[in-house]
C-alpha cells in the first residue's frame, strides 16, 4: 500500500473524528508552542541584553567613588594620575558629572534630556561618536567653552532639522551654548534613551552644577583579556587608599552579561524542560486514544485482513495516523508559538524565532507520533482476523 | 490440471477455555475449477472453521492444505495475506463493508492491497459493480444501500481481483427471501461465467443451489454428493 494512499485513510480518519482528534492533539499544541516560545523568549532576552551591554562597550569598568566610611578623599587629579601610572591596563578614562537642566531654543523647550559633563575620552570609552560637527576636545575643558555635543532626541525635540542645530546656541539654564556637535543616532533617537543626551565640557559642567568633586569613571581597557586583572588592579589601589571597599563600587559589565545570561539559558532550560514533559504527555494522549481507535475500529481491520491487507499494511496505516495527529499538533502549535513571540513576547524582549527550534520541535513532535503510535498500530497489526471480523 | 483446493486428512482443534474441541477431525475435500459447491451443516459441525481454512484465514493444525498446487501450510502471514487477496474474494453474512467508504472505495480495496494504480483500480471497480448491477450506486455510503445491495457490493468487492475462488459464508443469511433469492441468482451466473463458487450455509434449500454439496457433522465430511 502507498505511502499517500495511508496519508489520504489518516486525514479521512482524521477528518471523521475531528473533535476528539483536536483534543489528542493538544499535548503537542501546547508542547510545541512552548517549546517556540520558550526559546523565542530565552534567546529575545540574550539578544537584547548582549546588543546593549555591547553598545556600552563590553570592555569598559565604570567606577563610583562614595567617600563613604572614610575621611579619605581621592581627587580627579589623584585618580587620573593613578589611571596614567597603569597605562598598560587603562586605554583611556572618561570622568563624568550628570545632572538636569532646561533646555531652551527660541520658543522651543525641553526637560528631559541629561546633561553630561566629560572630556574627550568619552568619545572612545563610549564608543559614541559624531555624525555631524566635531566632538569634545581637551582645550575646551581647559577654557571651560559653552559649547555642547547633542543627541538625536535633543535635535528632534528642539529643531526642525540638524543643519539647524549646528551652530546654534541653546541655552541650559538659561546659559547659551553653542552646538557643535550632532551624536550618532543609537536607539532610534528616542525620548529617555542614550539619544537623549547633551554632552558638555567636563570643566563647564562642574561649574554649572557647582559640583567640584568627580565621582563617575569609565575607564576603557586596553585589551578585553585583561578586563579582571585590571578590576584587581583598581580594586587594590581603592581599598588601599580608603583603608576600606565600602567606598567605591567597580563595575564590570562582562560580569553582568555573564550574570544575565546564565538567568536566561536557566530559564531557557526549564521552559524547555516544562515543554517536553507536555510533549511526552502529549504523546502518551495519543497512544491512549489510538488504543482506544484500533479497539473501536477491530471489524474494519479484520475486514482489511480478511480481504488482502498485510500487518505492514494495518501497521503503517495506524503509525501514518498517529504521526499525522502530532504532525498536525506541532504544525498549530509552530503557528501558536510564533504567534506569541510576535504579540506578547515581542512586547518585553525582541521577538527571535529560531528556525532550528522550529525544525527541532516539528521534528520531535513527528518523532513522540511515530513512538508513540508503533504499539497500537502493532496491536491491530497483529489482531486475528478471524476474531476481528466476529466482534461487534 | 492441479486442482484449486486440496485437503488431506486435515485437523484443527480449539481450546475453548479448559477443554479441546476438535472442529475438524480429518478432512479430505479436493475441489477443482468451475465446481460450485455447497458445504452444509449444523452450526458446530465445524463449517466456519473450513470455511477460515480454505480462506487461509487460520492455520490448520495436522494435514496438508494445497491451493492451486502452493502449499499453505508453509506460508507467513505476509504471503497468506497476498493469497487471500489474489485467489479469495470473500462474500460475508453481514457485508461487511467499510461504512465510512462509498461502494467503489470499497471494491477497490482489495486491489489497493495488490498495489494496482489509481486508474487500474478505478477502472476494474467500476466493472466489478457494473456487473452486479450497481453502476448507478457507485459514490453511495453503504447505509444508502438495502441490504441486497449492500450484498451485491460485497459480491463485486469479491469479484474486482478476479480470485479464482469466490467463498460465501451464509451469504443471505441477513437478507430477506426476495432479496436472498436475486442473491443466490447472482452467485448461479457467476458459476455459469466461470467462476469456482464455494458456499458455506446450514441451509440444505440454499445448500440444493449449488451443483455439489458437502454434508459436514462433527468436524467430519459425512456426505459428498451431486445435486441435480
Amino acid at each position: 500500500m502507498g505511502f499517500l494512499l495511508a496519508l489520504k485513510m489518516a486525514i479521512a480518519s482524521i477528518i471523521s473524528n475531528k473533535w476528539r482528534t483536536f483534543l489528542t492533539m493538544l499535548g503537542v499544541i501546547i508542547g510545541v508552542a512552548a517549546v517556540i516560545a520558550a526559546t523565542g523568549f530565552a534567546m529575545g532576552s540574550t539578544a537584547s541584553i548582549t546588543s546593549s551591554i555591547e553598545d556600552l562597550g563590553s570592555n569598559t569598568l565604570t567606577v563610583t567613588l562614595f567617600n563613604k566610611g572614610t575621611n579619605r578623599d581621592l581627587s580627579y587629579n589623584e585618580f587620573i594620575a593613578f589611571t596614567e601610572e597603569n597605562s598598560k591596563y587603562i586605554e583611556a578614562v572618561s570622568p563624568t558629572v550628570t545632572g538636569n537642566a532646561t533646555i531652551k531654543y527660541e520658543a522651543e523647550s525641553y526637560e528631559n534630556s541629561q546633561i553630561i559633563g566629560t572630556n574627550a575620552a568619552y568619545e572612545l570609552v563610549k564608543n559614541s561618536h559624531v555624525q555631524d560637527g566635531r566632538y569634545i576636545l581637551d582645550l575646551d575643558l581647559e577654557f571651560r567653552q559653552k559649547i555642547a555635543v547633542i543627541g538625536t532626541a535633543v535635535v528632534n525635540n528642539l529643531f526642525d532639522s540638524k543643519d539647524q542645530a549646528l551652530g546654534a546656541y541653546i541655552k541650559i539654564d538659561g546659559t547659551p551654548f553653542k552646538v557643535v556637535g550632532i551624536l550618532d543616532e543609537k536607539e532610534g533617537g528616542q525620548e529617555g534613551s542614550s539619544d537623549d543626551a547633551i554632552l558638555i565640557p567636563l570643566t563647564t559642567a562642574q561649574r554649572m552644577f557647582s559640583s567640584a568633586k568627580i565621582n563617575n569613571f569609565t575607564i576603557l581597557v586596553s585589551d578585553s583579556e585583561l578586563v579582571d586583572e585590571t578590576v584587581v588592579v583598581l580594586e587594590t589601589f581603592l581599598t588601599e587608599f580608603y583603608g576600606t571597599d565600602d567606598s567605591y563600587r567597580v563595575f564590570n559589565l562582562a560580569m553582568i552579561l555573564d550574570t544575565l545570561s546564565e538567568v536566561t539559558d536557566t530559564l531557557a532550560l526549564i521552559l524547555g524542560g516544562i515543554a517536553v514533559i507536555s510533549l511526552l504527555v502529549g504523546g502518551i494522549g495519543i497512544m491512549n486514544i489510538m488504543l482506544v481507535s484500533v479497539t473501536e475500529r477491530t471489524r474494519e481491520i479484520g475486514i482489511r485482513k480478511a480481504i488482502g491487507a498485510k500487518r505492514s499494511s494495518i501497521m503503517t496505516q495506524f503509525i501514518i495516523e498517529a504521526v499525522v495527529v502530532t504532525g498536525l499538533g506541532g504544525i498549530i502549535g509552530i503557528i501558536i508559538g510564533i504567534l506569541s513571540i510576535q504579540l506578547l513576547i515581542s512586547k518585553f524582549v525582541p521577538p527571535v524565532i529560531d528556525t532550528m527550534w522550529v525544525f527541532v520541535s516539528f521534528g520531535f513532535s513527528l518523532v513522540i507520533g511515530l513512538v508513540f503510535g508503533i504499539f497500537p498500530a502493532l496491536k491491530a497489526a497483529n489482531l486475528n482476523p478471524i476474531e476481528a471480523l466476529r466482534s461487534e | 490440471m492441479t486442482a484449486l483446493v486440496e485437503m488431506k486428512d486435515l485437523k484443527k482443534t480449539y481450546k475453548m477455555g479448559e477443554t479441546y474441541v476438535k472442529a475438524l477431525d480429518g478432512i479430505n475435500l479436493t475441489i477443482k475449477k468451475d465446481e460450485f459447491v455447497s458445504i452444509v451443516g449444523p452450526s458446530g459441525s465445524g463449517k466456519s472453521t473450513l470455511m477460515n481454512m480454505i480462506g487461509c484465514l487460520d492455520a490448520l493444525d495436522e494435514g496438508t492444505y494445497f491451493l492451486e498446487g502452493t502449499d499453505v501450510s508453509e506460508l507467513s502471514s505476509s504471503k497468506l495475506a497476498l493469497i487471500r487477496s489474489k485467489k479469495i474474494g470473500f462474500i460475508f453474512q453481514g457485508f461487511n463493508l467499510l461504512s465510512k467508504l462509498t461502494a467503489l472505495e470499497n471494491v477497490e480495496m482489495p486491489l489497493i492491497y495488490q498495489n494496482y494504480s489509481h486508474k487500474n483500480r478505478k477502472k476494474k471497480a467500476i466493472e466489478a459493480l457494473e456487473k452486479v448491477g450497481l453502476g448507478d450506486r457507485l459514490h453511495h455510503k453503504p447505509t444508502e444501500l438495502s441490504g441486497g445491495q449492500q450484498q451485491r457490493v460485497a459480491i463485486a468487492r469479491a469479484l474486482v481481483a478476479d480470485p479464482p475462488i469466490i467463498l460465501a459464508d451464509e451469504p443471505t443469511g441477513n437478507l430477506d427471501s426476495k432479496s436472498g433469492k436475486e442473491i443466490m441468482d447472482m452467485l448461479v451466473d457467476l458459476h455459469k461465467q466461470g467462476n469456482t463458487i464455494i458456499l458455506i450455509t446450514h441451509d440444505t434449500y440454499i445448500a440444493n443451489t449449488a451443483r455439489r454439496k458437502i454434508v459436514l457433522k462433527d468436524g467430519k465430511i459425512t456426505e459428498d454428493v451431486e445435486v441435480s
